[in-house]
Parts: structure tokens; C-alpha cells; sequence
């Protein structure tokens, strides 16, 4: 089952960096967009995670 | 040739722009808020912690009523470019149609089907699988929009293509050339990112009535600090993707961007200042009074301290020779068509890339004739073109003014709320609390602003230096275009007054009240100025 999911891992990553050789040379913009959304997904769901680590060790009930 | 009555044309570029504008009402929502749908719901599914699932559902309901009145609004622009503006399609269909009819296949059939799994199958998928169809969605509605922006920039920078003249047509020649069309990589990523602006936003701004209101505040404070963090980043992307755009005009389309910087003579390097406010007056060619800020607009529009940017009056006196080779390029098409000589071919080829500006002064031609001018007519027809190069720069300087004030504004609105939501300090800036919700509506007015700022900074032209829109529309009478105009108008309102009413009886009800298939249990219920920290578990 790992083999199976570390072969699924690397056809991603393979097709991810076929994607930005390719579009990053024609397309430098959309690629841009790609990781930049990625980026603000990311970001902002390490924000709220953030948020319930504070809420967690705080005994304020404040927001 | 007859033209097209100009009443005509002024009620279907009003009716385009009115359902335009109303129906980017509802698009930045849609692109943004499936992001943070899926940022929520990816919380959700690393964390496991529910609050993040009903934060998905709820948020996710009120994108589902704006999701269904944007669709609507958007299908009738599409047969708008057939009913009204047939001459155009005619001219432009071969362009226009294949990125239009993928955007069709896109918003039909990618998005809705998983639009569909994404309410109804939160009991029926695993979590993973519904976290991938809910970042399908997201990327559908995104992908709608590129098909639509990058015909729209086909029409601005129209590449990939050329014109036929035996079809009197634009015919491609490279459809990768047309999707890496480099206008339609900066539209898409601008004009996606302002949609993440306006949805950031809009939780923002309801998670902040809710703190104010002492109501669902583990829901609103998660809710506020997402889109707090989302605003910002999406916020700083945006103005500087819009700079990225800025380039493109100034490259591709020197009349707009002089026309944006209210720029009636070519600028002096490196001082020419950058004019925040004025009065241009397009009669008189000049501004009234203008404030601006030294040593600025050059190095923003060129990236650099020396290039001078070429001002309206040096633009519309370089137009001479364009419209007179133009009147050309139009004389040896119409002989070409008659004789099918290659001679006659030869001499169109040679002009052919001034060929709009031959079509921009038929309107001024003895019988709106530009074949079968005099050599004594052909610089007075010359001169009465040339104003006609420029868009309304009144109109083009304010909007672009209005967006950037606003994108400053949520610069400055994101970075105080996400400093305020990581100090968990947003219960005590009541104000603060009240400036988001009251600033939910102002990103969606700046994405229209942006919008009028591309579309009248384009004019004369639908498609750029190539087909005016004078010959664009369709020969309608003024009563089928006042008729039709009414019911856009009263239907489009009726949309409007459907959304806001469910959007506000759907947000002041609150997450607790949305109807979750699948039941927390009591301790994980959200809500009420009762629940703490522990209730987000």
C-alpha cells in the first residue's frame, strides 16, 4: 500500500514539474497564478490552524 | 455603405455593458469563494475538527445562491454577441467562439456537475473525495473564467490569427498562441485574484457582524482569520498583477494607458509626475486641474527612469499615416473582391495591418465611402478620423483611479484585521469590526471599475487596431434595442433583489441554523455568545 502511494506521489510530482517546465516557459503567468493560489490556500488554513493552537493553550475567551 | 445607425450601436454598447456589469456582480464571488471553500474544507480535513466542515457547508450555501443567479446572468451575454453585435461575430466568430464554446463546456458541464456532488455529497463521499471535488469546482470556475478572458483578450491584443480576405474574416492560426496570448495570462491571473479579494471580504465582512453581534464567535473568529489572511496575500497579488496588465497596455495598447494616466502630451522623464486627480475634459483635449506626485509615472508605467510615454496628441497625429495606408488597405479589399487580381491582393497585404483605420474612417467618407475618395477629400477625411483613435478619457482616467484607491484601501483593511485576528484583540476594534462589514459590496465595485477602465480604454475598437465598433453591432431599430434594454434592466434587478434578499436571510440566520445533513453532536454545535474554544472541537 506505501509502494502504491509513494508511486501515486511520484507520477504527481513528475507531471507537477513537466507542468512548471512547460507552462512556466509559455505560460509564465498562469503558472504564477498556480502556486500563488496555492500559497493563499495554504496560508490561510495555517492561519486558522494558528488560531485553534492559540485557543487551545489560552484560557481567554476572547477573539 | 450604409452604416449602422449610431443610436444603435450607443443602446447595445449600453445594454453589453449593463448586463456586463451586472453580471460581474456575481463572478468574483463565485472565482473566490470556492478557494476559501477549499481552504476551509482542507483545514477540515487535516484537522478533523468539525467547526471547519460547517464553516465549508455554511459559507458554501451562500456561494451556492450566487453561483446560480451569476450562471444566469451570464448565458444571455453569450447570445448577446449574435443578437446585437453580428457583425462582429461575423468578423471575430472564428476567434471568439472556440474559447467561448470551451468556456461553455467548462461552466456546464465541469463545474455544475461537481457544483452539484459538492452540496449533496457530504454523506456520500469520503472526506478526501469531497475535498477534491470541492477544489474542483474551485478550478472550474476559475478555468470558465479564463475561456472568457482569454477571448476578451483576443479581441485586445488579437494574436494568433489573421485576416482572410477571400472569407472577409479573422481566421486562426494558432490556437496556443491565443491561449498563452500573453494579454490573456495577465487578465486571467488580475481578474482571478480581485475575485479572491471580493470573497475575503465578503466572510470577512459577515464573520465581523457576528463578532459584533456577540453571535457564532468560534465560527466568525476562524472565519475572519481565513479570509483576513486570504484578503491580504490575494490583495497584494492583485495590485501587482494589475501592474503586470498595466505593462501589457503600455506595450500593446498605447492609447488606453495614456488615456488611464490622463497623459494629453508625451511625458517628460524622469519628473513627470503621476496625476491622482483631475478634471480631463476630452472637447478641449486637456485637464483642468490636475494634483499628482513628481518622478512617479514614469518608472510605474516603463520600470524605468528614461523612456518618455507617448501622450493623446502625439498618439492621434501618429494615426495620419495609419488611416491613409488603412483607406488603402479598404480600397484594394473591395477591388480584390470585385477582381480577385493578385495585384489587388498585394497592395491589401501591404496595408493590410492598418486596415481598421481605413474601416474608422468610413464614418467620416462622402457616402460612407472610403474606396472612392478625391485626393482633395482625403485629408479632410485623414483629420476627422484621427480624434476618433481615443477612448473617453474621462471615463478611463476615473474608473482606473476609483479600482486603485480601492485595492489601497483593502491593502490597508486586510493588514490591520489579519493583525488584529492573530492578536485575538478583534472583539475590542468595534470599528474595525464595522469598516469590514460595511466594505463587504467595495471589491466587486472595484472589479467593475476595472472592467470599465479595459472596455472604454479599448474604444473605438471591439477588435484592437482592426474592426470598430461602429460596424460591430447588429442592424436593430431603436425600439427593438430600448425594448430589449428594459427587460435586461428589469430582469437583471429582479436577480439582484433575489440575491441580496437570500444572501442577507441566509447570512443574519447564521451557520446554526443551516440545515447540516449530517448532525454534530450537541458538544460540537457552534454558535451563540455561550460557546468557547472547547466547542470548536
Amino acid at each position: 500500500m506505501s509502494l502504491l502511494r509513494m508511486a501515486g506521489l511520484a507520477i504527481v510530482l513528475v507531471i507537477s514539474l513537466l507542468f512548471a517546465v512547460f507552462v512556466g516557459d509559455q505560460g509564465p503567468w498562469y503558472f504564477s497564478w498556480v502556486i500563488g493560489t496555492v500559497m493563499i490556500i495554504l496560508i490561510s488554513g495555517a492561519g486558522a490552524i494558528l488560531l485553534d493552537a492559540q485557543m487551545d493553550s489560552s484560557s481567554e475567551k476572547e477573539v | 455603405m450604409d452604416l449602422i445607425n449610431p443610436t444603435v450601436v450607443d443602446l447595445s454598447r449600453f445594454q453589453f455593458a449593463l448586463t456586463a456589469l451586472y453580471h460581474f456582480m456575481f463572478v468574483p464571488l463565485t472565482l473566490g469563494l470556492t478557494f476559501m471553500l477549499a481552504a476551509m474544507e482542507t483545514v477540515y480535513v487535516v484537522t478533523g475538527r468539525k467547526i471547519y466542515k460547517e464553516m465549508a457547508q455554511f459559507w458554501g450555501k451562500l456561494f451556492g445562491i450566487n453561483f446560480a443567479i451569476g450562471v444566469a446572468t451570464g448565458i444571455t451575454m453569450e447570445f448577446e454577441f449574435g443578437t446585437n453585435w453580428s457583425m462582429y461575430s461575423r468578423f471575430f466568430g472564428d476567434m471568439f467562439g472556440t474559447p467561448l464554446a470551451i468556456e461553455g463546456l467548462m461552466a456546464f458541464f465541469m463545474e455544475s456537475t461537481f457544483v452539484g456532488l459538492m452540496f449533496f455529497g457530504w454523506d456520500r463521499l469520503s472526506k478526501q473525495a469531497h475535498l477534491a471535488v470541492t477544489y474542483l469546482v474551485a478550478l472550474g470556475s476559475n478555468l470558465s473564467a479564463l475561456w472568457i478572458l482569454i477571448a476578451n483578450a483576443s479581441m485586445n491584443v488579437p494574436e494568433g490569427a489573421h485576416f482572410d480576405p477571400d472569407t472577409m474574416r479573422m481566421q486562426f492560426d494558432s490556437f496556443v498562441h491565443v491561449v498563452f496570448n500573453p494579454d490573456a495570462q495577465s487578465k486571467f491571473v488580475h481578474t482571478s485574484v480581485a475575485g479572491y479579494v471580493s470573497a475575503a471580504l465578503f466572510v470577512m465582512g459577515i464573520s465581523a457582524f457576528y463578532i459584533l453581534r456577540g453571535q457564532h464567535k468560534q465560527f466568525a473568529a476562524r472565519s475572519f482569520r481565513m479570509a483576513a489572511l486570504f484578503g491580504i496575500i490575494s490583495t497584494v497579488a492583485v495590485i501587482t498583477l494589475g501592474d503586470v496588465l498595466g505593462r501589457m497596455d503600455y506595450e500593446k495598447q498605447p492609447t488606453k494607458i495614456a488615456a488611464i494616466e490622463g497623459l494629453w502630451h508625451t511625458s517628460k522623464p524622469p519628473y513627470e509626475p503621476w496625476i491622482l486627480a483631475a478634471l480631463p475634459d476630452d472637447a478641449k483635449q486637456e485637464n483642468h486641474f490636475e494634483i499628482g506626485v513628481p518622478f512617479v509615472l514614469t518608472p510605474l508605467i516603463t520600470h524605468d527612469f528614461n523612456t518618455p510615454i507617448t501622450g493623446l496628441h502625439e498618439l492621434e497625429d501618429a494615426a495620419g499615416p495609419r488611416i491613409q495606408s488603412g483607406i488603402e488597405a479598404v480600397s484594394a479589399l473591395r477591388r480584390y473582391g470585385e477582381t480577385h487580381q493578385q495585384a489587388d491582393l498585394d497592395v491589401f497585404q501591404a496595408h493590410e495591418a492598418d486596415m481598421g483605420f481605413g474601416f474608422l474612417a468610413t464614418r467620416h467618407a462622402p457616402g460612407q465611402d472610403v474606396t472612392t475618395l478625391s485626393a482633395e477629400a482625403l485629408p479632410q477625411v485623414i483629420e476627422a478620423t484621427k480624434p476618433d483613435i481615443l477612448p473617453n478619457v474621462f471615463v478611463t482616467f476615473w474608473a482606473f483611479r476609483l479600482m486603485v484607491f480601492l485595492a489601497l484601501y483593502f491593502f490597508a483593511l486586510f493588514a490591520i484585521s489579519s493583525y488584529v485576528s492573530l492578536k485575538n484583540r478583534l472583539e475590542r476594534n468595534r470599528l474595525l469590526l464595522r469598516l469590514c462589514l460595511w466594505s463587504i459590496p467595495l471589491p466587486i465595485l472595484a472589479t467593475e471599475f476595472g472592467w470599465i477602465t479595459a472596455e472604454a480604454g479599448r474604444q473605438p475598437w471591439t477588435v484592437f487596431n482592426r474592426l470598430p465598433t461602429f460596424l460591430s453591432a447588429s442592424t436593430h431599430s431603436v425600439s427593438y434595442m430600448l425594448f430589449s434594454l428594459a427587460g435586461f434592466a428589469v430582469l437583471y434587478s429582479i436577480f439582484i433583489a433575489a440575491e441580496l434578499y437570500l444572501m442577507f436571510k441566509f447570512a443574519r440566520l447564521g451557520p446554526e441554523a443551516h440545515d447540516t445533513p449530517q448532525t454534530a453532536p450537541d458538544h460540537l454545535h457552534l454558535g451563540g455568545a455561550a460557546s468557547t474554544p472547547a466547542a470548536a472541537h
